[in-house]
């Protein structure tokens, strides 16, 4: 075991893990922020999407060991005072979200996106979250959604 | 929210204004916060966590488990094997034919042989991989030919027919004198998993009353609940069963999945038990589609008018039935597609192999089915030089006809309407068929 502390949502966490466990487990297991899912622990699913200094990274596949110095954003943080993020309430509002065990993740993808380009185009959105497996929705109502909160025009 | 309050007026102002309305989900906005609980995102004080050992080997006796390594490893609570079960080691949705654990032979590489309950993740796994398992191999039977093959070895007692369904209508040899052309064809589908995002998981505990509590992720707790008393020897009043937020089901949790073994775990160490299935129990484990052979012999006149359907369908329902022959019976059922057939003989086989079973999944057999009557329909367009779109536009079931089973349809029977908007659709955005 070994002592880290982690930057998560602009709060430092203190707790002891192994090296080889994953961000993900920790995350989960350990500091109990569990909107970051587990649906295939090896990288293909992107349902533990969450920002590493900004970038959209897989949870499970980065160990706990690489982000000591670094920030973490998870959805937990998306909200600001208490209200959600609009990518959040969009999602709810046009029908993105079914099961919803995929949409911690997409939405973290689809912020990181919005960060770098606040006015993606319908591609742009759609290669965004092609690293984001959805089984329930068939993607256009979560397209549409992300259009919506980017205030693009929704086709 | 601006929204449900509309939702609210909405459903206050009549009964049938919910149409044509926007209606948020319930519990969609605490997905979007992530706030969801999940059974993987549940702990509980004392909690351990479990494994399964699978059998690995499609057919085989079983001339021992040995677990003495397993026990050993720091952390370990509990290895159990068939000889823990307290009650009855058999369940399944339709006829009781799955083991808990497997017993006197092993029927699937899916078999569960051993669990495992432990402090942590890791020893819970390096266990399940210390269990040895003595198996003598079986011949296996590995396909939809192997199990109609007579001298192929029994998986069940009973044979690998499980059952036969037939559907009649007409007269055969008249349909097949007013043909024009008949397409002859052999179709195969393959099995398919649901892989939904959310593995099969459950969290299990004795609640302070004595009630086996088990909070799973599941289609039908109180289906569940049947099948996990009498496996546990407990009555039906001391099995609670919860059903948690399900990540993605689409029939695979309609199943016993993850139940059974953390109720059993819980019920040996009386501490909670957690048991989620990694992505590749997932994929080995539970129900999948059923792969299907479709042999078809369809009839048509000159004009396109379709004459008889001529057919057989056999399915691999896998070690177990789970609800196999439901799902292949309605294969045959729907054989014939959305369309008026005068003369019918179709046949459907539910057939038992040492393949991963396959049980109710989105369109539970109408989707093979389809892929059999809609190629039948596409080779005899082309025979003919009829348009695809034509030739079920000629055919296709109206109010007052009757499906193959008697059926008669009424106004809302919309395959003509569908057939028309996707004609006009096509002409619209300049699109043909490659092959007309």
């Amino acid at each position: 075991m070994e002592h880290y502390s982690l930057k998560i949502n602009g709060n430092v966490y203190e707790t002891d893990a192994e090296p080889f466990e994953s961000l993900l487990d920790v995350l989960r297991e350990k500091l109990r922020l569990t909107g970051s899912k587990k649906g295939c622990d090896e990288g293909e699913c992107g349902s533990c999407t969450v920002l590493l200094d900004g970038k959209p990274v897989l949870s499970c596949i980065l160990l706990v060991s690489d982000v000591r110095e670094k920030e973490v954003l998870t959805i937990e943080g998306l909200p600001q005072g208490g209200e959600p993020h609009p990518i959040q309430v969009e999602m709810t509002e046009r029908g993105g979200i079914q099961c919803g065990y995929c949409t911690p993740g997409i939405i973290m993808s689809a912020y990181a996106l919005l960060q770098e380009n606040p006015r993606p185009s319908e591609d742009e959105i759609r290669f965004a979250i092609a690293g984001n497996i959805c089984r329930c929705t068939g993607y256009n109502k979560i397209v549409e959604a992300l259009q919506a909160a980017a205030g693009t025009p929704i086709r | 929210m601006a929204q449900p309050e509309q939702v609210t007026s909405a459903a206050q102002s009549g009964p049938y204004d919910w149409i044509g309305t926007s209606v948020p989900k319930v519990d969609a906005l605490d997905k979007a916060l992530g706030v969801t609980q999940y059974v993987g995102d549940m702990q509980m004080p004392g909690m351990l966590h479990a494994r399964i050992r699978w059998s690995g080997v499609p057919h085989a006796v079983i001339r021992g488990i040995d677990t003495s390594d397993a026990e050993k490893v720091p952390g370990v609570r509990a290895v159990l094997t068939a000889g823990d079960i307290p009650g009855v080691n058999r369940y399944g949705l339709a006829v009781q034919d799955q083991r808990v654990l497997a017993d006197d032979k092993v029927r699937s590489a899916a078999d569960p042989v051993a669990l495992v309950a432990a402090e942590t993740e890791q020893a819970a796994e390096e266990a399940i991989n210390k269990i040895k398992l003595d198996l003598e191999p079986l011949r296996p039977v590995l396909s939809i030919e192997d199990a109609l093959d007579p001298t192929a070895p029994a998986i069940h007692e009973g044979g690998n027919l499980f059952a036969r369904t037939t559907v009649r209508k007409g007269d055969l040899d008249q349909g097949v004198r007013d043909s024009d052309v008949i397409v002859e064809e052999t179709y195969r589908t393959h099995l398919m998993d649901h892989m939904a995002m959310e593995t099969e998981s459950s969290l299990a505990y004795m609640d302070p009353t004595g009630v086996l509590t088990i909070i799973t992720s599941t289609q039908y707790p109180y289906r569940d609940r049947r099948q996990i008393a009498p496996a546990l020897n407990l009555s039906m009043n001391k099995v609670r069963v919860v059903q948690a937020p399900i990540g993605g089901g689409f029939g695979r949790k309609d199943d016993i999945t993850s139940e059974i073994h953390a109720g059993l775990l819980a019920l040996k160490t009386q501490r909670p038990v957690r048991l989620i299935y990694t992505r590749q129990d997932s994929l080995i484990a539970n129900t999948k589609r059923h792969p299907m052979l479709l042999k078809f012999r369809t009839g048509a006149r000159s004009d396109g008018r379709l004459t008889f359907v001529d057919a057989d369908i056999y399915g691999d329902t896998g070690a177990y039935l789970s609800l196999g022959a439901f799902v292949i019976k309605k294969a045959g059922i729907h054989a014939c597609g959305p369309y008026d057939v005068p003369n019918i003989r179709v046949d459907t086989h539910t057939l038992y192999t040492n393949n991963l079973s396959s049980g109710a999944m989105r369109g539970f057999g109408v989707l093979q089915a389809a892929v059999a009557h809609e190629s039948q329909m596409d080779q005899l367009a082309h025979r003919l030089g009829i348009s695809p779109i034509d030739i079920r536009l000629i055919n296709t079931l109206k109010p007052g006809l009757a499906t193959g089973t008697g059926q008669v349809m009424d106004e809302g029977c919309g395959i003509e309407a569908t057939v028309l908007r996707i004609k006009e659709y096509m002409e619209s955005h300049d699109l043909r068929f490659a092959r007309s």
